[in-house]
This record gives C-alpha cells, structure tokens and sequence, in this order.
C-alpha cells in the first residue's frame, strides 16, 4: 500500500469499527467495548507511523489523496498531512482510545449506541483535519455535531437535553453562515468558463475587496469562534461540559474545541488576509478578554467540571492570541497550545468522570484531603494541575511561554512603530498565567487537601485501567514539555506559510 | 386536425407510462371483480407502477422525443426523467399501504388515477392538458384523504382540502382564460412571454396561475389546508400528498417556468412568499403534537425551498428541482415507512407515542433519526446536497440576500427534526418493545428507500452535472 493510503486507512478505521459494531448484538457489552478500543487504537498506532513518516523539511501537503468527487462544482476528496494539522491529527488519535477505555465503567446503557457515536465523532473529527476542500470540510464539520448532540443528550446529567439542544442551536446557527459564505467564495472565484474549486490551494489565491473580505470572515469567523468559544459566544460551553458525559467531555475539551482554531488557522486568516490585519485589533481584544474573563469565571466556581470547562475559554484565548499576532514564534506556540490544552483538559475531565464515578457529585465544596486517601490519583492530579497551570517542562508552559514571548515579540515590534495596544494586551494577557495559577491551586488545595471529606466513601484508588489512562496522558504532557523540538520542527513550515499567507495582501488589483 | 400526421405506433411507444397505468386501472378492475384476492390489487398495481417506471426510464434513457398529441402532449427525455421519478418514489407507497385498507381495490385504483394526472401534467403542452393532468391529480386524492373514514378528522380534512383544492382551479382558470385573452392561445410557451411583457393583464394571469400552484403546493399564506389534510389522512397517503403530489405539482411549475428568465416583480413573489413559507412551516412545526402535522409544516417549509429553486438561472433549475424531490422524497417515505404501526391510527402519531422509541424498537427509531436529520440538511445526507444545490444556485443568479435569508430559514428548522430524535432516543421508554413481525414489515420498505438516499449523498457526482 502507498504511503497516502494509509491516512485513508487512519480516517475510515472508525467507520469501518461502527460498521463491525453493528453486527455485534447490543447484549453483548464487553465484545462491543474491545471492537471499538480496538479500532481506536489501531487508529493511533497507524498514525504514529505517518507522524514519525512526516518529514518536516517538505512543504505542502504530505500522503496526499485527491480524487474528483463532484466534477460539475469542482468538488474533491482530498486529504493529506501538513505541518498545520500534524500534531491535531496526532492527539485526536491519541485522545481516541483513552476516551474509550475512560468510558469502559461510566457507560452502561445503550454501550453499542454509545461507542457508534463515539467512532462517528472521531470519524467526523480526523476528517476535519484532514480535509483539504472546503466542501468536505464542511461536510465533517457539520457531522460533528449529531453524534455529540446524541452523546450529551442520551448520557448526560440532569439538564442534558437544554445542553445539548444549546451546543446545537449554537453550533448550527454558525455553520449556517459558514454555509452561505462558503458557496458565495467559491461562485465568486469561479472562472469565465465556470469552473470553479474547493481546493484550500485554490482558494489561497482569492482576490476579493477588503469590504466583502470582512464579511465573508465574520462569516467563517462566527462558525469558528462560537467553536472555540471566544467570550461572548461562549455561554453554551459551561453547559455542554457540565451535563456532557466524561467522554463527552473529554471529546470537547480534548479535540473539539480545536476546530475553531483550527478553522481560523486553515481558514479564516489565510482566505481573508486584509480583513485579518482590519480586524486584528478586534480578535486580540477578544482573545485576551477570552483570557482574562475566562479565568475570572473559573476562579469562583463551585462545580469542579465548571472550573474546567472555563479554564478552557481561557487557555484558547491563548491560542487565538498567538494565531492573531502573527509573530512566527507565537504561531507555533498557538499549535502546541492547542495540543497541550487538549492533553491537560481531556486529563482533567477524566480525572474528574473518574471521581465522580465514585462519590457521584461535582460540588467542590463536598471535596476535601483525597491527597490522603487516594494518594495516586492525588499525584495524577497534582501533576495534571501544574500542566495546566503552565509549569516548566510540562507541554502547557511551552505553549503559554511560546504564545506570549511571540505577542510581546510583536507587540513590541508594532510598540516602536507607534501602536502599543498589542504590547498592553499582551501585558494583560499574561495576568491570565496568574489567575490560572489561582483557580487551578484553589481547586487543588480544596479537593486534596485540608479536612478528609469524601462523599459515598469510603473508596477506592485507581485502578489499572485508570492508572494506564492517566499515565499516557501525562506522559504526553511531559514529552510536549521536554521534547518540543521535534513536533515545534513538523510545524515550522506551516507556521511560516501561514505567516506569508496572512500578511500578504490580497485585495484585487495588487501585483501578486 | 392533425399537422403531423397520426400514428397509433408513436401513441403506443411515447405514452408508454401511461399506458401501463391505464392498463394497470383496468386489470385491477377486472382482478377485484373476478379473482378478489387480499393481496391482488397490490400485486396487480405494483407491477404496473414498476413497469410504468421502468417504460419512463427507457423513454428518458433513449432520449426519445416523440408529439403523439402535437401542440398538447409532448415527450421529450426531461418529462420522461421527471416521470420516472415520481412514479419511483410511489412506489415505496404502495408498500406502506400494505394492511392499511380493508379493501385495497380502491385505493390502488385512485393512487394509479392519479399518477396518470401527474404523468399527463408533466408532458403537457398546452394549459388544457396541464388542467386536465392538475385535476386527474387532485380529485382521486380528495376522496383518498376520505379513504381512512376510520377517523372523524378524515371528514373535515377532506372537506377542507377540496374546497381549497376548488379556489385552486378557479384561480388556474381564472389565470388561464386571462392568459388566453391576452395571446390567443393555450399553449404554455404563452406563459414565459406572459413574463416578459409588462401588461397588468399578463402579470395578473401570471399570478394567478402561480398561487394556483402555491396552494396546491402548500406555500404560505396558501398552506393551510395542508396540516388538517396531511393529519387526516392515513399514512400512506400523507406520504403520497407529501412527496408525490408536490413533487409533481413543482415539477409542472418547472414545466411552465421552463428556462425563462424571472422578470423583477415576479422574482419577488417567487423569492418573498416561498421565504415565508421557510421561516412560518419551520416555527409552525416547532409546536406540533401530531407527527403529521409536523411533517405537514416541514413539506410547507419543503415547498419554499423548491420554489426557491425557480430564482436560480434557467439551466440549473431543473437539476436541482429533481434532485431536491428525489432526496427529499426518499427522506419523507423513509420517516414514514418506519413510524410504528400501531391498531389505532391516531394515536400512531402523537409525538408523545415516540418517547423512547430507541429502545421499543431501535430499527425504527434509527431510520427515523435518519430521515429526520436528512430533511433538516444536515451533512452527509443527501437532504443537504440537495439544499446545497437549490441555494447554490440562487447565489450564483446573484440573489445573495434571497439565499441567505432562506438559510437562516432552514436553520429554524433544525430544532423540531432533532425535537423527535431527542424524543426518541433520550426519552425514557414507556411500554414494551414492539413485536419483532411489526418491526421486520417496515424493513424491506426502508431499504428500499434508504439505499439509493445513501448512494446519493456517497456519490452526488454521479448525477450532478450529468444532465
């Protein structure tokens, strides 16, 4: 088999386990647990070898497939590996078994339904990544959102359905947009002969106004931003997270809050560069306020699923700041942020579906000195917190570092040609590192430390299976933290195209 | 009389689909009065339609254009397409009818009656035969709505629907004689210069004649016959008024409509009230307890879209007319063919009676789910292609805004399709599972529409495109 195969091998293994699942009879559970972990890890094991394959010194697309799929509207299937997707492909297939095995004792009704969706989900996901048109892009994006609408909705907590109809309703009426300004890019660049393309390539080389430039990035930005969330169009993200079962949590925070970034990193700023640099101002503003707000809400939480789910807000806000500020260093520092918020926030969900699984309530409150009774799951999440908060040779301290060191790069470069305000978000945004370091100790301190409370004790610690879980995690966490120069090298390429492609202009008449 | 000459042959070949179903009338006839059977009108008007359908794809695939009825009945390979199409998709019909009546004679009878009206629409020439076809279309639906007498509603909605259904033909008329004062002829290329002159008489007849098709199509402010119609009715045919009768009544607007391009004030009426139809079908359906009813403001919200297509330039229309009817119709008769069958048939369809539905019955329930996010446009299933397609068009005929607001339209159409999913699937269940024979009915009629739904949105490049 070619090389380029086996990435459609990494991307149908999920359909091809929903397919094998559906002649397993609905009865027979553990036979249905072992097909999907099966397939999951089948996955991560094949894309291990196309991640050590990736060679970081060729640009463009790697283990490229295209074939013509709708001829008449220019519509392709094409997928293919590039420095901007390597790493997400990496750790959704990475999250991938953990989210099975995580979810081996919290699901026990409807297991065949559940692991269907969770294969579909993952399906929808790597296709997103892969994908390499925007008509396909846009099929995957939208598939995403049944299966969890199905995950939150059938195995969720008490106010599951006003959840997920939330996550839906948000989720839709972005992509929508999307929809509109999506047809509208690709018939306004289609050739006197009326030929038209979905290719990323392609459309890299738009000519529009800056006036419609704006709009069509609202547009795209709107379906994005809502994904990822940026403040204010964050408010179905507490919800989602709360209600959402661990694996859907662990799907959310881990991969598909991603997406949105993902979306203005592939899509967004490079196919509207002059509407990017008109709104810059704008998208940092919000990222930091993102940064800000979003640590704010997680400092006065009292559900402990709530604290994570807002510490995401504020550690994407991270990632938008580095995609916005255009500062190479800071780019790239934005991917492996991506990446590390996805390792820590799926570590942290499952730590907490975990203790849930035994005391069955989320109140912070009703917590209190586990570091005694359960002294390894203490240790786990001890370290999971420092990852989060960004301590050094953890993967989170690489990513922040990165991100600020590359805002204040700019900022200062922009500084001495007369503008502060990215050096002054830039400040602002590194008070963020502060109150994350605020909320996640006083998490900490009040769930292992101090008096001994234990709901529906006494309990037990982890077991293997959670131990094995949690030790893939952190030691990803650490490899991200002490190794970066090997994945920082698979996206240096794509860090820099991006930079060209952003802040060259492309408004119609200038010289190309 | 005639200026080509007449050939038995040429009426023979050319009206070959028709003919199927004539014959198909009459041994169905001959069958009830001299082998009565409980299944032989079935078998008898299950083979006709099939031949019929095979008879229009051999017409379409041979390319054969053919005036057996010079100046009023044509046969060229669209129609034929067009045919084939909707003789198809009644055919899932015939097999949710199954155990639905007692006596099945009449009911074939009726629903091949008006097939042959649809059939003769679509190759009409002049506005004789498409009022001819119109009407052959409606009358045996009137009296098939009554079919299911079981229920006082049947009644009311019969009743409804053919006065209605009067003000339709009367309009039509009205439009057509106004149209005929004008030109001096019935001919329906009459209608494509009635819209490109600006004389108040041709605009009126214009008019008319399209709120003739918008009531028989169900498009607000014109729609309200179709809830109590469609809730009144049995589920057979609730599923033929909304599949077939608005895929053969839009089929006959692109008949009349042709390739012509829309003048301004007409764009408005074409574009403002199927827009109206979009937002008021999906908020209406929001509501509803009857799963009827809600299926009735969904195919109003259907019938905008289809309409919408009529604002795209005037090569693609017709692609995108077909397309649309295919998937959608294949979506809607899968929703019905897997709605559980229960003894009392109005109780079948209160949404309240799907609560759980996941676990009575999980076959059901999936296809259901299916069918539902397809008819909300959600990818990869062929319902959004098929919108894809329709708005594509429109945005390329420059009417940005038109599009845009009819997206955000079928985006309020979402939380009602996943209203039902979320009845079925995350509700607790009440009752015992179905039985498993009542069950395995329903899977053949699935199948049968669910397959070609998927190979349509696995390879919408096969088709788009090609003709």
């Amino acid at each position: 088999m070619s090389d380029a195969a086996w990435l459609n091998v990494v991307l149908f293994l999920p359909v091809l386990g929903t397919a094998l699942l559906l002649f397993v009879p609905a009865t027979r559970e553990s036979a249905i647990r072992t097909l999907t972990l099966v397939a999951m890890a089948a996955q991560l094991v094949v894309t291990g070898f196309l991640y050590a394959a990736f060679d970081p010194a060729t640009p463009g697309l790697q283990f490229a497939t295209r074939l013509p799929w709708i001829p008449a509207w220019g519509v392709t299937y094409t997928i293919g590996l590039d420095g901007y997707n390597v790493l997400l492909v990496l750790l959704t297939a990475f999250l991938g078994p953990l989210v099975v095995a995580g979810a081996f004792t919290a699901v026990r009704r409807d297991v065949k339904l559940f692991y269907c969706m969770v294969l579909l989900i993952q399906f929808a996901m790597m296709g997103a990544f892969v994908a390499q048109d925007l008509f396909l892009f846009y099929l995957f994006w939208e598939a995403m959102m049944i299966p969890m609408f199905v995950i939150i909705g059938i195995w969720g907590g008490e106010r599951r359905i006003y959840a997920t109809f939330k996550f839906v309703l948000y989720t839709a009426f972005g992509s929508i947009l999307m929809l509109a300004a999506m047809i509208w890019l690709a018939w306004s660049l289609a050739t006197p002969e009326g030929a038209l393309s979905f290719a990323f390539t392609d459309l890299y080389q738009s000519r529009l106004p800056l006036s419609t430039q704006v709009l069509l990035l609202s547009a795209f930005g709107l379906s994005f931003a809502i994904k990822v969330p940026i403040v204010p169009l964050h408010t179905w993200l507490p919800d989602a997270h709360v209600e959402a079962p661990t694996a859907g949590s662990v799907i959310l925070a881990g991969v598909l809050l991603k997406m949105g970034t993902y979306g203005f990193m592939k899509l967004g700023f490079p196919l509207f560069p002059d509407a990017t640099m008109v709104l810059s101002p704008l998208l940092i503003a919000l990222a930091v306020v993102s940064i800000v707000y979003g640590a704010c809400l997680a400092l006065v939480q009292d559900d402990i699923k709530k604290i994570i789910a807002y510490s995401s807000i504020s550690h994407l806000g991270y990632v938008m700041l580095g995609l916005v500020c255009l500062d190479l260093v800071g780019v790239q520092g934005a991917v492996v942020q991506m990446v590390s918020h996805g390792l820590t926030a799926a570590g942290l969900f499952l730590m907490v579906g975990m203790i849930y699984e035994r005391c069955h309530t989320r109140e912070l409150a009703a917590y209190g000195g586990l570091a005694k009774v359960l002294p390894v799951y203490s240790l786990f999440f001890m370290l999971l917190t420092l990852a989060s908060i960004g301590l050094p040779t953890t993967s989170g301290f690489t990513g922040e570092f990165m991100v600020l060191l590359g805002a204040g790069t700019a900022g200062w470069q922009q500084y001495s040609q007369g503008s502060s305000f990215l050096l002054a978000s830039s400040a602002v945004a590194v008070t963020g590192v502060v109150l994350g370091a605020m909320y996640m100790l006083r998490f900490a301190q009040g769930f292992l430390f101090g008096g001994e409370r234990v709901p529906h004790g006494p309990v037990l610690d982890l077991d293997l299976r959670e131990k094995a879980i949690l030790v893939a995690i952190v030691a990803a966490v650490f490899w991200l933290g002490l190794f970066p120069a090997e994945p920082l090298a698979k996206t240096e390429l794509a860090a820099q195209e991006y930079r060209q492609l952003v802040t060259t202009s492309r408004l119609p008449g200038n010289a190309p | 009389m005639n200026r080509h000459g007449f050939s038995w042959l040429d009426i023979a070949v050319a009206l070959a689909p028709e003919n199927l179903l004539l014959l198909g009338i009459v041994a169905i006839l001959a069958v009830e009065i001299l082998a009565p059977k409980p299944r032989g009108a079935l078998v008898v008007a299950f083979s006709a339609l099939a031949l019929a359908t095979v008879a229009a794809l051999v017409l379409w695939a041979g390319g054969v254009v053919a005036e057996p009825f010079p100046g009023e009945f044509t046969v060229e390979p669209g129609a034929s397409l067009a045919k084939a199409v909707v003789l198809a998709l009644t055919l899932p019909v015939l097999l949710l009818a199954r155990d639905e009546f007692p006596q099945s004679g009449p009911f074939h009878v009726l629903l091949l009656s008006s097939l042959y009206g649809v059939c003769l629409m679509l190759s009409a020439d002049s506005f004789l035969t498409l009022f001819l076809g119109l009407e052959m279309l409606s009358l045996p639906v009137y009296v098939l709505v009554l079919l299911a007498f079981r229920r006082p509603e049947s009644l009311e909605a019969a009743l409804k629907y053919l006065v209605l259904g009067g003000a339709a033909t009367a309009t039509f008329l009205l439009g057509v004689s106004l149209l005929y004062g004008g030109t001096g002829t019935m001919s329906l290329a009459a209608f494509t210069v009635a819209l490109s002159v600006h004389d108040p008489m041709a605009t009126a007849a214009v008019v008319l004649v399209l709120v003739a098709f918008f009531l028989k199509a169900a498009v607000v402010p014109f729609h309200a016959w179709a809830p109590d119609a469609y809730e009144g009715a049995t589920v057979p045919v609730t599923a033929y008024m909304a599949v077939v009768v608005k895929a053969g009544v839009l089929l006959a607007v692109l008949r009349l409509f042709g390739e012509a391009p829309l003048p301004g004030p007409i764009v408005d009426l074409v574009a403002v009230l199927p827009l109206l139809s979009i937002v008021w079908g999906n908020l209406a359906a929001m509501r509803q307890k009857s799963f009827r009813r809600m299926i009735a403001y969904s195919s109003i919200a259907h019938a905008g879209y289809l309409f919408y297509a009529l604002l795209g330039d005037g090569p693609g229309r017709y692609e995108a007319v077909v397309f649309y009817v295919v998937a959608y119709g294949l979506m809607n008769l899968l929703a019905f063919a897997a709605l559980p069958r229960t003894a009392d048939d109005a109780a079948r369809d209160h949404l309240d009676r799907f609560r759980g539905m996941f676990h009575r019955n999980p076959f059901g329930a999936t296809m259901l789910g299916i069918a539902m996010l397809s008819l909300a446009g959600i990818p990869p299933l062929p319902g959004f292609v098929a919108k894809f397609l329709i708005f594509k068009n429109v945005m390329a005929a420059g009417y940005t805004t038109y599009a845009v607001l009819g997206l955000v339209g079928s985006y309020l159409g979402i939380y009602f399709y996943l209203r039902v999913i979320q009845l079925m699937f995350m509700s607790p269940a009440e009752g015992p599972a179905e039985p498993r024979t009542a069950v395995r009915r329903a899977v053949g009629t699935c199948i049968v529409c669910l397959v070609p739904a998927l190979l349509l949105a696995l390879f919408p490049g096969a088709v788009i495109g090609r003709g």
